[in-house]
């Protein structure tokens, strides 16, 4: 078997042809990772890269630093929130764009705006539609008689962290639109008709043939946007830098702040890494338990 | 076999064709292969965090004149950023890729850069500008060592400075007030809505950090003992973040969030009464809100009391030279290009006020003085240059004090700014609060 000629062959061939494959995920997907690792045992002075040995100094460090638990609650809040009122907005957003309404196609150009726009952007409107002397949203509130002094949407809590899942809400939804909108127009229409003649309501129908069809396509989404939001860091950065004091300073923020303004990259790849390894573990048991369901309801 | 491409006379393999293509894009993307324009062309990157669109229009000039009398010379303007500044020179350095030349960063990132083996010796720079051109002393917190120098200032400010309006002084029978109790009665007095009393800011930022500093040193103390030992364990400290704290009701809600532009817009736009900043306000008073530009003046900031002197912050904005800047001999022509008169008085006038001169000769030339907005406001001008001449920073608190390195990475890890907001917004005891601070830099000291 071992001796045959063109076996031989083709193992080498298979082996050259996945060879770029491999060289490439090395690159891009090993080499960054077993640095991170790396680095995260040492102590590294950031504008120079040297630094010494400390092994598993950085984490004990972190295993008994408040900031770092505080940062790590501030982020599973911040992408819990967030995502769930993505998915919501999304899903009734891709329900109302989906009916005939006038302007349709318009509006379904409309609605990704906010994905589509820049964030430093997003977050210069939102900052100003915030600002406590001229924002609209503190005017606004102000004529209507709801305040009697302006609100400080950004600098204190929980006015800061709810403002945030805000923004992060209107800035993502439109993926969660695509992507549902999409998955909309495959669902058979029988399935609606033989509900009605069956008695459903319009959230009998909703509950029973929309959401289990687009339950494929929530797992997808949620995975990504979970991904996405656990590590965000540039419209958190820019709209509140953190504060108040550490309250909304998420790990992504707390990976800048060592790194370049500690000047400590050792600290920051292990605060990476473990937020790395976190994001992993929700992740394998959220498909576990989305792969659970999956087979409960196919019995 | 290998196919032919058919060219009339000539007869060429498709593989000789793939492999000269290879070879051009292989020498291409090593950079190999000059084009005539790069043979000629040195490229030098200038990076700066000050770029209001006056001053880069100044900048514009200054490059344009060193390109005239340097051909082949091109010199790239990059923004940075007073709180993005940090990430972008740590990750320069990292990978190698320094800009030339940086300037208007403060003094105390010099002696930090320096420290660690990071720019290349100042000296020959401030030989071709002329030492004997500065203002005596100018550069004395560049000296790293005797007669070393690791950069110079481009200029001096004085950011601490209190503005105030003086028509609402006078409709409420004000005089300027010296002392922070008088302060925080004259903003009692003027907070009438929707005019709130002052602009302080109360965020995580680098400004509410060096706001507290100054009101530290307006106490009477200072944040480090002059051999840097952690000094905050004491009365100075405490009525710092006391006076801030009361300072609070006067300053409008959103302060909370507030950073150098927000402050300054919120004096400008004549929505507080008071101000804390630099010259700035001057063209942006008389630019954006001129109906107040004929009432609005500036003092050193109060202090609690007659007998404590007032203390300007200086952050000395500068010039370096990464090391590893490429071209230096150009570089470091270019850096002291900066300073020539025409160029430099230009990027003076377009903030008149804000970057004060550090060249005595251009300080008194006609062509300085003549600036509109200087003329006008002569005085505020001179006691900010005089405030500012005699200004510090964390990186060299008093004239006893050791150069302190560490100044940028402290600013920088917001441990004064959540001091603040610790005591002012979740009111924590001042003891746990004052604690922490010098816990804290304690262990940034050592690290």
């Amino acid at each position: 078997m071992s001796g045959n000629p063109l076996d031989k062959r083709y193992a080498v061939l298979g082996a050259m042809l996945i060879a770029p494959t491999v060289l490439v995920f090395c690159a891009v997907i090993v080499y960054p990772l077993v640095s991170a690792l790396y680095l995260s045992l040492f102590t590294i002075f950031t504008p120079t890269l040297r630094g010494s040995f400390v092994g598993l100094g950085n984490y004990a460090y972190l295993v008994n630093s408040p900031e770092f638990w505080r940062s790590l609650w501030n982020t599973l809040l911040w992408t819990i929130c967030t995502l769930a009122l993505q998915i919501v907005f999304g899903v009734a957003a891709a329900l109302m764009l989906h009916q005939n309404i006038v302007f349709r196609s318009l509006a379904r150009s409309l609605i990704l705006f906010p994905y589509f726009v820049s964030t430093v952007v997003a977050v210069l409107v939102w900052r100003w539609l915030f600002n406590d002397l001229y924002g609209v949203m503190n005017h606004l509130m102000l004529m209507a008689g709801l305040i009697k002094m302006p609100l400080d949407w950004l600098g204190s809590m929980p006015n800061a962290m709810i403002s945030i899942i805000l923004v992060g809400a209107w800035k993502y939804f439109p993926f969660v639109v695509i992507a549902v909108l999409a998955r909309l127009q495959t669902i058979p229409d029988a399935l609606y008709e033989a509900a009605k003649i069956d008695g459903a309501g319009a959230w009998s129908r909703f509950v029973d043939i929309t959401l289990p069809q687009l339950r494929d396509v929530l797992v997808v989404v949620v995975l990504l946007r979970a991904i996405w939001d656990f590590k965000e860091f540039d419209l958190i950065y820019l709209l509140t830098g953190g504060g108040p004091i550490i309250a909304t300073q998420t790990l992504p923020l707390m990976v800048y702040k060592d790194a370049f303004g500690l000047n400590d990259m050792g600290r920051a790849s292990a605060v990476a890494v473990s937020m790395m390894l976190v994001m992993l573990s929700f992740m394998v048991l959220y498909l576990k338990l989305a792969g659970r369901d999956e087979r409960e309801s196919q019995r | 076999m290998s196919k032919t491409i058919s060219q009339p006379g000539h007869g060429v393999s498709r593989r000789a064709v793939l492999a000269g293509m290879g070879a051009a894009g292989s020498m291409a993307a090593a950079g190999t292969m000059p084009t005539p324009a790069e043979a000629q062309t040195v490229t030098l990157r200038w990076w700066s965090p000050q770029t209001a669109p006056a001053q880069r229009e100044a900048y514009n000039f200054q490059i344009q004149t060193f390109e005239a009398a340097n051909p082949g010379v091109k010199v790239n303007f990059e923004a940075t950023s007073d709180e993005g500044y940090p990430a972008q020179m740590a990750a320069a350095f990292a990978s190698g890729q320094v800009p030339n030349v940086v300037t208007h960063l403060p003094s105390f990132a010099v002696s930090s850069y320096w420290q660690n083996g990071l720019l290349e010796p100042f000296n020959d720079v401030i030989n071709m500008i002329g030492p004997q051109n500065f203002f005596e002393g100018a550069n004395r917190i560049y000296e790293v060592a005797p007669g070393q120098y690791a950069g110079t200032g481009i200029g001096g400010s004085a950011a601490n400075m209190m503005w105030l309006r003086t028509d609402l002084m006078r409709e409420a029978g004000l005089t300027t007030p010296r002392t922070w109790d008088q302060l925080r009665a004259a903003c009692q007095r003027l907070q009438r809505a929707p005019v709130f009393g002052a602009p302080l800011p109360y965020a995580r930022n680098s400004m509410t950090s060096l706001i507290f500093i100054s009101f530290v040193h307006g106490a009477g103390g200072s944040i480090f003992t002059p051999d840097l030992q952690v000094n905050v364990d004491n009365d100075a400290f405490r009525n710092a973040l006391e006076f801030y704290k009361s300072m609070r009701e006067f300053c409008p809600p959103g302060a909370t969030n507030y950073s150098w532009g927000d402050s300054l817009t919120a004096f400008v736009s004549g929505a507080t009464a008071t101000g804390i900043y630099t010259g700035r306000v001057l063209a942006n008073v008389t630019q954006q809100n001129p109906r107040i530009a004929d009432f609005v003046t500036c003092q050193p900031y109060p202090t609690i009391s007659t007998s404590v002197p007032h203390w300007t912050f200086n952050d000395f904005p500068s010039v370096m030279i990464p090391k590893g800047a490429p071209n230096l001999d150009i570089t470091k022509r270019f850096a002291a290009h900066l300073f020539r008169a025409d160029g430099y008085i230009r990027q003076l006038h377009a903030a008149p006020g804000h970057v004060l001169p550090v060249l005595k000769t251009v300080y008194e030339s006609a062509a300085y003085q003549e600036n509109a907005l200087i003329k006008k406001y002569a005085a505020d001008v001179q006691i900010m240059s005089q405030q500012a001449s005699a200004g510090h920073n964390l990186g060299w608190e008093t004239v006893r004090h050791k150069p302190n390195t560490k100044a940028g990475q402290i600013i920088a890890s917001h441990v004064f700014a959540e001091a603040v907001q610790r005591y002012v917004g979740a009111n924590e005891p001042m003891a746990q609060v004052v604690s922490g601070v010098a816990r804290r830099l304690d262990e940034l000291m050592r690290a």
